[in-house]
This record gives structure tokens, C-alpha cells and sequence, in this order.
């Protein structure tokens, strides 16, 4: 099968980056190097191509009735123009995927879900729509997603003339809220969230010509282009969980612990009645190694060297320079000393077991 | 993107580097194999004494995003370790023909014959690439 190409795949192209097929496209992995990508994004500002994300914009007069119903957290008390990060679950409580809903307005919504599950979730939503007065749009060919990302990341968007300065302070775009701005005619949808922790902004851009612009302007203007494996070194840093490691279809968004994500008292949403009783069993676990990098499958064990869980997402840390990583412990084998061990080939480490996440982002 | 591939020394096809001297056999990662694996940030070492058959993997090389095994060139004795890469695993990216991994006493020097040379694993580097 051909792998899908965004809109600024041969930009890519010239800036050598190692391109690898991620969940059907062809992606940007590094531009420069793992180190000076997340760097850049923790000290000055990053940009990324997520353009592989999929897009469902729901309209109509039930759009944000509908979108708190398939979803765990709450959604329609929400005021306009905020962000909501959610599970999507089954009825019996298993994860299809995580996503972003952006609430336009109570009759305009976007869901932004992970490029692998795009087709899954669609399937799963369109087919929940019977009750609700409702349309339904795939917006996932229309739609480039750009991700500027950084401390700098205000600067940079002002620089580029998307906003202007009154307009990107925090009491006029706060985390987590949108911005509907035109660009030479085009409507963007700007967001202030991220998958790094840091203070930023997702730009949804259904003009492939502007999205070119921003690009090449954002690099002009000092922004360093990342890839996928920083992203993904950067989220791991702040401990944001990622679909097919934390999060899979076999698991409810109680066995990662993701509580705060599900909503028990809302009045109704998908899965509502198995998650209201259900006990969850697994813990979700932050490990960090002093000596060895933990990775994705590595048993952990307990003191007395019994397997008690595995490793879902590990890496090396740029911040930190040590090994850090997420797990899945089974509840009723997480230990009572809290002493876990990775096992790293023939060799077992202890980890250091962490209640907060490993770097803290800039974010307000 | 260009890469070394020095003429004077033999290839695997797993990207490791060999170069014979005598009996003894010098043995790291390729400027290739560099590249691909992007920041090396940790190296696990045998032990020196440690016996090795062509094709064992002897140790590990990770990246922040990898893991991948180290396989020896050749058969023999590994008589030497480059300890101070444990501490400086990112030499590897900068220097590769430099930053030698081990040193096996080989038990037969006929299995040279086996490896690439520098040509041959240029386009074998090309035709994976």
C-alpha cells in the first residue's frame, strides 16, 4: 500500500530528515537529532507536521450533546471555544482511542483523534448517531495540523503575523482554548494545547498553500523542525500516555489511571454503566532508571524478582539524561514497598517508582 | 546524505566495521549504522575473555528511540573492551572508525574471506537505504 504524503512531505525532503511510514503516512522521525529537536522545544520553540492526525468535525443542533455522550469526560458544560482532552470508550468500558475535542460553539465541534485509529473511530462514531440531530464530516484529508511548540512559541506565532499580541496573552487565549482566525481567507482553527508539556499552539489549516507559508516562515523565524521521535520523547517526559502503549483496546481508561478523564456523575456517555462499578486492574506506573534504558515489553518485577507488570513506553530522557518510562502494574501485585525493577536483558535494575511526572512543562 | 566507508577495512552485513591485524581483530559500528541509529546514548559491553562464533551478538548499541544487537564480525576470544564508551557512547556518532567496540583474538583468519569490502557494502548500504 502507498503511504500518504502531507502537504509538506517534500519540505521534509529537503531538510533530509529520515522519513519512516507511521500508521499509513510517510513521516518526519528527525530533522537534526532526537537531543537538539527537544531541546529546542523545552528552551526555545519546535515545529512539527502532525498533519497525520485525523479531523471529524461534528455539526448540527445536538453537536456538542452528541460529542459528551461519546465521550468520558465532560463536555457539554464546557463554554465555547474550549479544548477537552477524553477517552472515547465502548460500552464495556475498553479504550478505541484518546482525542481532543475543540468546542466551536454548541452546535460545531472538532474532534481531533490519533492518525492510527482514524478509521476505527469513525466507524465507532458515525455509528452512535441514531438519537442526535447531527452531520458528520471526515475532515481528515482537508485538514493540515502544524504543532509550534516552546516557550518561544508566542513569539513565533505573533512573528508570523497569525496573532497579534494582545491576542496570544493568557487571559485572552488560555490553555486549552481555541481561536477561529483567517488567513488570506482561510480559516484556521488555532488551539493552545500540545502533546510536550510546554506552553503552545496546533494550528488545523485547511489551505495547503498556507500551511507551506507557515512552515517555511516558522523556520525562518528561528522555530526548529522536530520529528515524531522527539515528540515522542517529549510526551513520555511529561507523562502524557499514548494510544497503543497506555491506552489499547483491551483496557478502560481506569486501568491507566486516567480517572480524572472519566466523568462517573454525568448524566449519560458510552460505557457510563460498566465504568461505574468496574475496579480497575492495572496501575499505571512511572519508573526511572539511573543505568539502562527501560523500552516498550521489559518485564517489571517486584523485590522478590516476581513479574509484576511491563513496560509501555520507555526512553531515554533529553532533560534528564536517564532512563524513564511508564508501565502497567497489575493492582493487586503492586507492591506494598513500592520497590520496582526493570528487567533490561539478563540484567535487573531497580527503578526509582515517581508520584509526578519526570520534567515538569512550561505550560500555565 | 554521504557516507565513510573506508576502503582498508571488512563489513558485515549488520553494519559492524573489522580490521585484521595479525590475529587480532578491531571491531566497532559503521558510519552508516551510525546514522541510522541517530543520538547513541548507551553502550552494554561483554566481558573481555568472553568467547564469540561469527554472527553472536556480543552486545548492544542504543539510540533514544533504538535498540540493536552488536554481532561479532568474526569468530574467536574477545581479548579487549572499549570501556570508556560506557561514558561516552556518543563518540560512536562522531568518530565511528575511531571508536572501536572490541578486540577478538580470531581463531582462523579464513573467515575474512566472508566479509564485504568497502565496495560491497556500500551498495549493500544502498540497496537498504
Amino acid at each position: 500500500m502507498e503511504l500518504q504524503k502531507t502537504v509538506l512531505s517534500e519540505d521534509h525532503i529537503k531538510l533530509e530528515a529520515k522519513m519512516a511510514a507511521f500508521a499509513g503516512f510517510s513521516m518526519p522521525i528527525q530533522y537534526t537529532s532526537v537531543k537538539d529537536e527537544v531541546s529546542s522545544v523545552r528552551e526555545k520553540v519546535g515545529i512539527f507536521d502532525v498533519s497525520h492526525m485525523g479531523e471529524f468535525l461534528v455539526t448540527g443542533p445536538d453537536a456538542a450533546k452528541f460529542v459528551d455522550f461519546l465521550i468520558t469526560n465532560d463536555f457539554y458544560e464546557v463554554e465555547n471555544n474550549k479544548a477537552v482532552y477524553s477517552p472515547l470508550c465502548r460500552e464495556d468500558g475498553t479504550v478505541i482511542d484518546d482525542l481532543i475535542a475543540y468546542k466551536i460553539s454548541n452546535e460545531e465541534v472538532l474532534i481531533c483523534v490519533n492518525a492510527s485509529n482514524i478509521k476505527k473511530d469513525w466507524s465507532w462514531i458515525s455509528s452512535q448517531t441514531q438519537k442526535f440531530d447531527v452531520s458528520l464530516t471526515d475532515k481528515s484529508q482537508d485538514y493540515s495540523l502544524l504543532a509550534i511548540q516552546g516557550p518561544d512559541s508566542p513569539k513565533l506565532l505573533i512573528e508570523l503575523g497569525v496573532l497579534k499580541k494582545e491576542e496570544i496573552e493568557q487571559s485572552s487565549f488560555p490553555y486549552y482554548s481555541i481561536k477561529k482566525v483567517s488567513i488570506e481567507g482561510s480559516q484556521m482553527i488555532i488551539a493552545r494545547t500540545g502533546y510536550t508539556g510546554e506552553d503552545g499552539f496546533e494550528v488545523f489549516s485547511p489551505s495547503p498553500e498556507i500551511t507551506k507559508q507557515l512552515w517555511s516562515q516558522a523556520i525562518k523565524n528561528g522555530g526548529q523542525p522536530c520529528g515524531l521521535a522527539a515528540r515522542d520523547v517529549l510526551r513520555l517526559e511529561v507523562c502524557y500516555p499514548l494510544y497503543g502503549h497506555e491506552l489499547a483496546d483491551h483496557i478502560t481508561p481506569l486501568d491507566a489511571s486516567l480517572k480524572w478523564t472519566v466523568k462517573i456523575k454525568k448524566p449519560s456517555f458510552i460505557g457510563k454503566d460498566f465504568l461505574s462499578s468496574y475496579e480497575p486492574k492495572y496501575k499505571l506506573v512511572k519508573l526511572a532508571l539511573e543505568k539502562g534504558i527501560p523500552r516498550e515489553g521489559y518485564n517489571i518485577l517486584n523485590s522478590k524478582e516476581e513479574i509484576i507488570g511491563k513496560v509501555t513506553s520507555g526512553t531515554l530522557s533529553v532533560m534528564l539524561n536517564k532512563g524513564i518510562s511508564l508501565g502497567l502494574v497489575e493492582k493487586d501485585k503492586f507492591p506494598k514497598d513500592k520497590r520496582f525493577f526493570i528487567q533490561i536483558r539478563k540484567n535487573i535494575f531497580e527503578a526509582s517508582y515517581q508520584t509526578k511526572p519526570f520534567f515538569k512543562g512550561g505550560h500555565k | 546524505m554521504s557516507h565513510l566507508f573506508p576502503s582498508h577495512l571488512k563489513f558485515t552485513e549488520d553494519h559492524e566495521w573489522t580490521e585484521l591485524k595479525s590475529d587480532i581483530a578491531t571491531v566497532g559500528i559503521t558510519d552508516f549504522a551510525q546514522s541510522a541509529l541517530g543520538d547513541i546514548v548507551y553502550i552494554e559491553l561483554p566481558e573481555a575473555g568472553t568467547e564469540v562464533s561469527k554472527g553472536d551478538s556480543f552486545g548492544v548499541v542504543e539510540s533514544i528511540k533504538s535498540v540493536s544487537d552488536l554481532y561479532s564480525p568474526l569468530s574467536g576470544t574477545i581479548v579487549e573492551v572499549n570501556m570508556a564508551l560506557e561514558d561516552s557512547a556518543e563518540k560512536i556518532n562522531e568518530a565511528p572508525y575511531d571508536s572501536w567496540i572490541i578486540k577478538i583474538k580470531v581463531s582462523s583468519t579464513d573467515e575474512l574471506d566472508s566479509l564485504l569490502t568497502s565496495e560491497g557494502y556500500k551498495s549493500h548500504c544502498e540497496k537498504n537505504s
